[in-house]
Formats: C-alpha cells, sequence, structure tokens
C-alpha cells in the first residue's frame, strides 16, 4: 500500500505545523475548513533563521483558504534584498558541507530502523483486538445514536479488505469532499488542506507514520533504513522499481535534488510551507548512486525523523527549467506542467475544474513493474475530490450521494444527520482526535515589555478557570461530544503523564477568592471588579476574541456568562480568520479562543510554550518549561522522553497558561458503499495506511 | 382705514374655528384602519420594548433584602443600577433561591416570564422549573413560549428584549437622520445660492457612501460594538432624503405670502425658518422619516444576521434568526417568531408611514377632487 501518501499528507499536516492552529475553532462551520486548514501549513515567517535558532523548530502556521495568499507577501528568502534576475543557484540556503565517502560511511556503526507496510501494521493491530460484533451490513442498519453503536460501527466498517485484494471492486470510482479549492499540484507550493490531499494521493516519500504517529520507512518505498550510531546520519536505501508517472525511474538523486531546491533562496522561487516544516534543520542531503541516499542532520535530536518529509519532485523534469524560471510558475513549460504534474504516487493526475474539483486515476505504473505487479494495487480506479465550501451544502451532496464522504460539524453531528435521509446512504462515526480548544491569556502587554495589567498573575488565569462551566461547554454547547481538557497533551497520546491533572468543576467562590487574592475587588461598588494600578482604578473588562463560528462564539459567551457572575467582564469580539492570526501573532489580545492539533512530536510544542517562541501568543514563559523541551527533543529514549513531555503538561497545568477547555472528536460521515477506515491521532486519513485502506466491496449491497 | 364690519366679526367669532392642519391629518389618519393598528401596534412595542425587564427576567422587579428594598432588575438597562451589595454577597445573578437562603425575611416580585436573554435557565433555579432544552430539543413549550435557541436561551425573553434594539435602532437613527437632514435642507432651501450649491454637493457625496460598508469598517475596528455605534452610523448616512424633501419644501414656501409677512416683522432668519416655515414644512418630512425607521430596524436585523451586529451575546431578532438559519429544518422557531417580528415591525412602520403621506398630502385626499 502506499504509506507514501499518508506521509505526504502528514508532511502537510502535522510537520509543518505540528499544530495546527484550529483557531477557526471549535469545530462549527467553516471550522472544518480552517481547522484542518491550518494544515495546510504555510509560510513560517523564520523559516530561513530557523537553522540558526534551534529552539524554534518552525512549525509553520495554521492557515485558511484565504489566508493562503499571505504567504506570497512575505517571500521567504535569506536576505529580503534577493535580486530578481541573479542567476538561480541549487541549493544556495545550504552551509557548505563535504560529505564523507560511501567506504566512509560503511565503517561507521548503523542501527536498522523500522521499514513497515502501514497496511500490514493496521492489520496487526485489528487481529489483536476482538473480532466485530456485526458484520458490515448489520452495522449499516445501525443508527449511530450512542457510544456504544458508535463503537460497533466502527468496528464493523473498520475491517480491512481481504488479503491480496479479493473481495474489492477495484472499478470503484470514490468522490471525496474538500473544505478549500486546490492551488497548486506542485507539492512544493502546497498551502491548504486541499493541496495536502492532492499530495497525499499521488505523492511519495521516504517516511511515514502510523495511527499513532509513530514513524516508519514504508516498505513500498524503501528497502532498507539505518540510522548511525550517534543518531546523525540516516541511511536509506530506495527500490528500483519505482517509476514517475512519464515512465521515468524514480532514484535517489531526485530525493537529493528536491532538497536542494528547497534549499534554494531566489527571489521568484517562494516555497510557502516545505521548508519551515522541519526541512531546514537537515544538514545536507546526498544520492550515491540511483537507490542509496543519506541524510545528514546537525544534531542528534528526536524529530530528524519527523524532518524527513518533504515532497519529492522529479529531478529529470525541473533540473533545467528552474535556472531558466525560478519562480517555478511562470514559464510556458513550468505552467504545462502544473497542469499536468508528473508524480510518482498510487494516483496521478487527470484533470481538475477552479473552486470545483480535481480528479486523479490510478496509477498502473505505480504498482506494476516490467509486468509484475510489485505493489499492492490501489483500491480506487478514480478519486474525484470535490470542493464544498459551504458546509451545510455539502452535507445535502452527501445525503443525495453527490460526495462519498466528509467531516462533519458537530452540531451538523447531532442534529442534521439522525434522520431517515441522511441514514439512507450514509453512515457516520466518531473517534477522538488529538486537538485540543483552549482560551489562550495573554501574559503581557502587546510590546512585551510589561506584565498585563490582567492575566500576568497565575490566581487570575487559575480564577479563570474556575469560573468556567464545564458542565454546560460540555454538555449544552458541545452536545457531550467532546471531552473535557486535562491539559495540552491528548489523553489517549503517549506523552500524556501517568498521574493527570484532575478534572475542574466550575468553583466561582474559589474564583472570586483567587482574584481577590490577586487585588481585584468592587471598590467603587459598580458591580465590576477593580484594582489600582500606578495610581488608577482600572476595571476588569477586557476582549474576548474568538472566530466567528456558532461553537467559538457560543463558548465566548458562556464565559462571559459565568464570569459576569463574579464581577469582571468580557466583550465577545467574533473575529475574522486573517485578522485574528494577525492580532494574535502581535500579542494584540487580552484573551483568545482557539485549539491546537497535535503534531507529529511533542517537541513541536516548544514553539508554543517555549519562551519567546513564534507562536508563544500569551507570552507565557517558563524557564523550567523551555529546559524541559530542550531535554525532551534531544532524548532518545521513549520512556524517558514520555516521561519529560509527561512533566511539561503537569507544569503547564499547574502555570495555566490557557484554560483548556475540551479535546474534540472527529466527525465523519460516510457512503454505505465504503468500508475499511480506521481513524488515527489526526482522523480516518492523516497516517498511513489512511485513506488506501478504504475500499468498495466486489458486491456493495 | 379698512375695517371689518361689526356683522361679520360676530359671524366670524360664533363659528366653531376651524380644525388646524395636524388635526385634520390626525382625523383623516384615523379613517385608515390599517394605518391606525399599525400604530397601535408600535405603540406597543414600545411599551414592550421599554418595559422588557419586568416582562422577561430573572432579575427581581423589587424585591426588600437585608431590611432594604432594592430594583435588581434594573440592572438590565444598565449594569450600575444592579445595586452592588448583591455582587458582594455573591448572588451570581441567581436571585429567586439565593434571597431566601441570605436573608429569610426577604421577599421579591418577579417579571412575568423567569427567563433570561443572556443565558440558559438550568434547573433548580425556579421552583418546578426545568433547565432549558437547547438544540433542537428547543421547542415552544409552557416554560419557553417562542422555544430556545441552540444554546438554551429563551426565544421569547430574548424577543422581548431586543425589541429595544429594534425600537430604539429605529427612532435614534432616524432622530439623529432627521436632525441633519432638516437643519441642512432647511438651510439650503431657505438661503439657496452658493449655501444651497454646497449643501446639494455635500449631499450627493454622502449619498454615495455605502452606509452598510461603513458599519462593517466600524465593526471591523471596535473593541465592544454596541447598537449605539450602529445607530449613529445609520443616521449619520440616512439623513439625505430628508434634507432633499426639506429643502424643497422651503423653496416652495419661503415665496409664500406669510414667510413675507414674518420677515416684513422682522423676524430673523433662524426664526422664519425654524418657526413659521418649518411647521409647515413638517408634514411631507415625516414620512421618509416613518419609512426610515423600518428601513433601519431591517439594516440591524440583517447586520445581526450575518453576525456583524452588535457583540454577542446581543438578544436581537436578527441574531435569532441567523441561529435558526443554521439548523432551518430543526428548528422553525427561530425562523418563525423573530421573522415574523422583523416584519411586521417593518409593516407597521410602512403602512404609518403611507397613512400619514395620505393623510398630511392635499393631493392624495380622496375628498379633494
Amino acid at each position: 500500500m502506499p504509506a507514501s501518501s499518508p506521509l505526504r499528507s502528514l508532511l502537510l499536516l502535522v510537520p509543518a505545523c505540528s499544530l495546527l492552529w484550529l483557531i477557526s475553532g471549535c469545530s462549527s462551520e467553516s471550522a472544518k475548513s480552517a481547522a484542518e486548514k491550518p494544515a495546510a501549513a504555510e509560510a513560517s515567517p523564520s523559516s530561513e533563521s530557523a537553522a540558526a535558532n534551534r529552539s524554534s523548530t518552525e512549525t509553520s502556521q495554521a492557515n485558511n483558504p484565504s489566508a493562503q495568499q499571505e504567504p506570497e507577501n512575505a517571500p521567504q528568502g535569506a536576505a529580503p534584498t534577493l535580486d530578481p534576475k541573479a542567476p538561480f543557484e541549487l541549493g544556495n540556503a545550504l552551509e557548505k558541507f563535504d560529505p564523507p565517502s560511501l567506504e566512509e560511511l560503511d565503517k561507521l556503526k548503523w542501527n536498522d530502523g523500522r521499514i513497515a507496510d502501514g497496511m500490514a501494521l493496521l492489520r496487526d493491530e485489528k487481529s489483536s483486538q476482538p473480532a466485530p460484533a456485526l458484520t458490515a451490513e448489520e452495522a449499516l442498519k445501525l443508527r449511530n445514536d450512542s457510544p456504544e453503536n458508535n463503537a460497533k460501527i466502527l468496528a464493523a466498517l473498520g475491517v480491512l479488505q481481504p488479503e491480496g485484494g479479493e473481495g474489492v471492486n477495484f472499478d470503484a470510482k470514490m468522490i471525496r469532499h474538500a473544505g478549500g479549492d486546490l492551488n497548486s499540484t506542485n507539492p512544493l507550493f502546497s498551502s491548504s488542506v486541499t493541496d495536502g490531499e492532492f499530495a497525499d494521493l499521488t505523492g511519495l516519500a521516504i517516511m511515514s507514520f502510523d495511527r499513532q504517529l509513530k514513524n516508519f520507512a514504508p516498505k513500498d518505498v524503501v528497502v532498507s533504513w539505518q540510522t548511525s550510531d550517534d543518531g546523525l546520519i540516516d541511511r536509506f536505501v530506495l527500490r528500483d522499481d519505482i517509476t514517475w508517472s512519464d515512465g521515468k525511474p524514480f532514484t535517489a538523486y531526485d530525493v537529493e535534488f528536491t532538497f536542494k531546491l528547497i534549499m534554494s533562496d531566489h527571489a521568484l522561487l517562494v516555497i510557502p510551507a516545505v521548508r519551515g516544516s522541519g526541512t531546514d534543520q537537515i544538514k545536507a542531503v546526498k544520492a550515491y548512486d540511483d537507490h542509496t541516499v543519506v541524510i545528514f542532520h546537525k544534531e542528534a535530536l528526536a524529530t530528524n525523523i519527523t524532518n524527513i518529509n518533504f515532497p519529492i519532485l522529479p529531478k529529470h523534469i525541473y533540473e533545467n527549467s528552474v535556472k531558466e524560471d525560478p519562480s517555478l510558475k511562470r514559464s510556458a513549460y513550468h505552467t504545462e506542467q502544473e497542469a499536468k504534474p508528473v508524480t510518482a504516487g498510487p494516483y496521478e493526475y487527470v484533470s481538475r475544474k477552479r473552486g470545483e474539483e480535481f480528479v486523479v486515476r490510478r496509477r498502473e505504473s505505480y504498482y506494476m513493474h516490467d509486468g509484475k505487479q510489485v505493489r499492492d494495487k490501489p483500491n480506487f480506479a478514480e478519486v474525484r475530490v470535490k470542493t464544498i465550501e459551504d458546509l451545510n451544502t455539502a452535507l445535502l451532496a452527501l445525503k443525495s450521494g453527490d460526495i462519498q464522504q466528509m467531516e462533519l460539524r458537530a452540531e451538523q453531528w447531532a442534529d442534521q444527520t439522525n434522520g431517515a435521509d441522511f441514514y439512507a446512504k450514509n453512515t457516520k462515526v466518531t473517534a477522538p482526535e488529538w486537538t485540543e480548544f483552549h482560551i489562550e491569556w495573554n501574559q503581557r502587554t502587546a510590546d512585551g515589555k510589561s506584565p498585563s495589567p490582567f492575566f500576568g498573575d497565575s490566581r487570575v488565569r487559575w480564577a479563570m478557570t474556575y469560573a468556567m462551566d464545564y458542565d454546560e461547554l460540555i454538555n449544552t454547547i458541545t452536545r457531550g461530544l467532546y471531552q473535557q481538557g486535562q491539559g495540552t497533551f491528548h489523553p489517549t497520546s503517549w506523552m500524556f503523564p501517568k498521574n493527570p491533572p484532575a478534572l475542574i468543576k466550575q468553583d466561582l467562590d474559589k474564583a472570586e477568592d483567587l482574584l481577590a487574592e490577586a487585588g481585584w475587588t468592587d471598590s467603587d461598588g459598580d458591580g465590576i471588579r477593580d484594582k489600582e494600578i500606578n495610581g488608577q482604578i482600572v476595571p476588569f473588562e477586557f476582549q474576548l476574541m474568538t472566530s466567528q463560528t456558532e461553537t467559538g462564539i457560543q463558548t465566548a459567551t458562556l464565559m462571559k456568562e459565568c464570569l459576569e457572575q463574579i464581577g469582571v467582564i468580557a466583550n465577545v469580539k467574533p473575529t475574522e480568520f486573517v485578522v485574528m492570526q494577525d492580532k494574535l501573532i502581535k500579542h494584540e489580545f487580552d484573551a483568545s479562543l482557539g485549539g491546537w492539533g497535535a503534531g507529529t512530536d511533542p517537541s513541536m510544542q516548544s514553539n508554543i510554550y517555549g519562551t519567546g517562541a513564534q507562536r508563544n501568543y500569551g507570552q507565557y514563559s517558563n524557564p523550567k518549561v523551555d529546559k524541559l523541551f530542550e531535554q525532551g527533543v534531544r532524548e532518545l529514549d521513549p520512556a524517558k522522553r514520555a516521561e519529560i513531555y509527561g512533566q511539561i503538561h503537569l507544569q503547564l497545568w499547574e502555570d495555566q497558561p490557557v484554560t483548556w477547555l475540551f479535546y474534540r472528536n472527529a466527525f465523519f460521515g460516510f457512503n454505505k458503499t465504503l468500508r475499511g477506515y480506521n481513524f488515527g491521532a489526526l482522523g480516518p486519513f492523516k497516517y498511513s495506511p489512511g485513506f488506501s485502506s478504504l475500499f468498495v466491496p466486489a458486491a456493495t449491497p | 382705514m379698512l375695517t371689518t364690519p361689526p356683522e361679520v366679526e360676530i359671524a366670524l367669532a360664533e363659528s366653531a374655528p376651524s380644525a388646524g392642519f395636524w388635526r385634520e391629518s390626525w382625523r383623516r389618519f384615523c379613517r385608515r384602519r390599517l394605518a391606525l393598528v399599525a400604530l397601535a401596534f408600535v405603540v406597543a412595542l414600545m411599551a414592550i420594548a421599554a418595559a422588557a425587564p419586568f416582562i422577561a427576567g430573572t432579575k427581581p422587579i423589587i424585591c426588600k433584602y437585608k431590611g432594604h428594598i432594592y430594583f435588581p432588575a434594573l440592572g438590565y438597562y444598565n449594569r450600575a443600577w444592579e445595586n452592588p451589595i448583591f455582587a458582594k454577597d455573591r448572588f451570581r445573578g441567581r436571585y429567586a433561591g439565593t434571597l431566601a437562603e441570605k436573608d429569610p425575611d426577604s421577599w421579591a416580585i418577579f417579571p412575568l416570564v423567569y427567563q433570561d436573554p443572556y443565558r440558559r435557565v438550568r434547573a433548580g433555579e425556579w421552583p418546578d422549573q426545568p433547565e432549558n432544552p437547547f438544540g433542537k430539543e428547543g421547542v415552544p413549550s409552557r416554560y419557553n413560549w417562542f422555544g430556545t435557541n441552540p444554546q438554551g436561551f429563551d426565544v421569547f425573553a430574548s424577543m422581548v428584549h431586543g425589541a429595544q434594539t429594534a425600537v430604539s435602532v429605529g427612532f435614534v437613527s432616524m432622530g439623529i437622520a432627521a436632525a441633519i437632514g432638516i437643519t441642512l435642507g432647511a438651510l439650503a432651501g431657505y438661503f439657496g445660492g452658493w449655501i444651497d450649491v454646497l449643501i446639494s454637493r455635500v449631499i450627493e457625496v454622502v449619498m454615495c457612501i455605502p452606509s452598510l460598508v461603513l458599519i462593517l469598517a466600524l465593526v471591523a475596528m471596535l473593541d465592544k460594538v454596541s447598537n449605539v455605534h450602529l445607530m449613529v452610523i445609520v443616521g449619520c448616512t440616512g439623513w439625505t432624503g430628508i434634507a432633499r424633501l426639506t429643502r424643497a419644501e422651503f423653496m416652495k414656501l419661503k415665496q409664500l405670502e406669510f414667510v413675507s409677512a414674518a420677515r416684513a416683522m422682522g423676524a430673523g432668519a433662524s426664526r422664519v425658518m425654524f418657526i413659521h416655515i418649518l411647521r409647515n414644512a413638517l408634514a411631507p418630512v415625516l414620512v421618509p422619516i416613518t419609512f426610515g425607521i423600518a428601513d433601519a430596524i431591517l439594516i440591524e436585523s440583517g447586520l445581526s444576521f450575518l453576525g456583524f451586529g452588535a457583540s454577542p451575546p446581543n438578544p436581537s431578532w436578527g441574531t435569532l434568526l441567523s441561529a435558526g438559519r443554521r439548523s432551518i429544518e430543526e428548528t422553525w422557531w427561530l425562523i418563525v417568531f423573530p421573522g415574523a417580528a422583523i416584519f411586521l415591525t417593518v409593516l407597521a412602520y410602512n403602512l404609518i408611514g403611507e397613512g400619514l403621506q395620505e393623510a398630511t398630502d392635499p393631493r392624495l385626499r380622496q375628498d379633494a377632487h
């Protein structure tokens, strides 16, 4: 199975941002688009400086379709004064490095890495679980109205196709849903979730990860993977039976070329996300022959593996043309490539209609080589991805069978998908996702020079946490579909501490006491708490910024209601995505509702809670946490790492830089013809095998 | 010198004084039943808006607590009017049970309906009243006459308090518009010349400003958007029609004898304009003002519907509508009641406007022919 493809998505998705910024928040409407979009990953402003600044493992930032243009305005070349007419120089952003010879490398001590087939891994995992209680046909008759039924449906429909591909209808065509349009068919320019999905279907990569975000090298691409004993070098031997869609062989030189291309500075070449998503942490990539590619790292870090996640372009297509047109977009030749990209993945590009859809079809040369089948045959003859931005319209399309899969909003799950009109053609499933939502408290003034009058004090932040009515939040606003927040890592993740913090219950007395302790009392009798700061009476009235989504506004309104009871005024300000992002980055806010999705590696959270880090909107700073993050990324033993991140989790909880509200689930509607979907930490598609495991049975009901 | 013959003078004195213009207009207005009903509707709406906290709310209208009389419901008008003693004693907005608990001798009179436009009523707040349902369970019931919104806020309470928004938006914005429009129109019409040219150009410029875009820009800039901001913008951009009509009326009236007479008696320009001419020019101007009120209500509802209204939670009819839009198949009550309220109010203002027009414009009188 094309384990690679999921990887790709990951590449866009996760590393990019390790933490998808789910500002759009709480799951609602555009939420999907924004929530997942962030995955999209876009320019990371400091990508070039990232190399210098190890601590900020640049995660690129969440994005939504409207913001996709942004990167264009901020070319990421090393110097802002690059000359557009300067000749293109491949890899000029790299430091000079003389790779050792192959013989020298052979002398090193090597440890074998994990080579696996994503599908086989999932099959193994499933074989250790009890067989599903129901057959798929029986499960499809169920209504998903209770956790038990959800578990039954998930188990029955998660059954994988029989080995060897029997019982799969290979002629089936699949229609997927996307919340935004495809921007570019060139994976280097990927900047949205839809771009990621395209790359996922058509691309190939040399690293992949499973449902728990554990890394492995996919068997479909890699013959062997070894890591040097000092952790500084990874050596891959690629298979010799991979070809590009134009028939040329896929080689180690393609990998080296693409890496250098990504690490090239030129005024015209604007690569929005890929470089900042970890690729710039790699020191060098060297192809020794057609199949041997070696990756040199700067330091021995736990995140080295996840950095090997860049997309791979065909060297023979771009090698010469990039010199003529470094933008990779403008020349007639590159326009042609954009319209008919050469790819190496399981599916190949067929057509697209702007704002409507793109279509890919199964590529025979992917799974057949010299007349022999060398890889699993992709399950669909054709995959059509339709762009429908309005999720109500998308739901209607799902009900009528015009699309066969979509991610649902919580309200849609609760209210609009219970009738016969939905169950006639579809079923729905939910599963936890490693995504948390919170209210972020800005601890300092916008210039960062002095502490915020409100939230600089951890007692005030704790008062806010105690003021929130979690019962109401979980049961009414999120319809009991989400789980209450317990800190930054998801309870099912390996980083979650063994002795987790207890769930908070609303305690207004405690909140009032804490506020009084911090000096906030109602001294002038107007019903609003105040405090004398520098001789001025400052009322406790602040702005609570939220996305314009229903859940976001409702949550903020609930917080307002709760705070009003203890004499604190929160003004809810629904804010447009781009504006919100801008204010967050400039720290021009008091409090803000938002969310983060899990990255492939917990070390990426240093970008959120590290002192002065790029996504540290609330300007939280704790040297202890900084130190733990530093330790975590250097520690290679998984058990010890888990412990370190558990400590970080607990320390963050103690400091409450944010008030954790809830973990969001993934909600999906699937057409009844589909089988084989299983959920990982990032939903049903963002892992290996992910989408590759979906199939239509030979005889569908 | 000419004098009136005594007998004629006596006859004049004995006949009933002829009805004045306004009384005549009112008489004609009363003949139009629809307009009258509409006026009654608007008056009732204003009464409801003014008394909203006494109709629906969770704060007592009047209560005795620890030996003093308080009026916590006034807190709905202005937060500071709710006595701080309740905050100090940690009432947290829950008066029903807390009063008796903290002071057994206390008593209170609560609003007609124990529901709140800003929050969901939870279980146990009011004896025998269950918690508000939410989502599609919020169908109209004994406790929630018009159902609840997706978050469980009572729709009836929201609509009653939302009437404040509707009424005030209409009156305040058109009040502003009328003040600007009549003043500028009067100046232009009375003085003519370069003043007229200047003001007419200003009118044309202002007509080109799209008020919706202006409002959106303002909403983006302000931290806390309130209805006052909307009113000011609608008022400051909606006066052009009024100004033009006033100007035309003034141009016509300033030629008449009574104006010359007033001037001849030494009245200054402002006296002539605002004492003598304006009262005669007012009738036609009232008509666009009435229609303008209806427009302003529609604009506010539309903005709230689109999510650009006052900061949430704002109990506005448009907000309720937009909550209903997302699940229109299930929550009909979120569309029907606020929709009907907006429709009826706008219709009422239009009917009044039409009635006024016909009652005050002699050319439209059926009996004039």
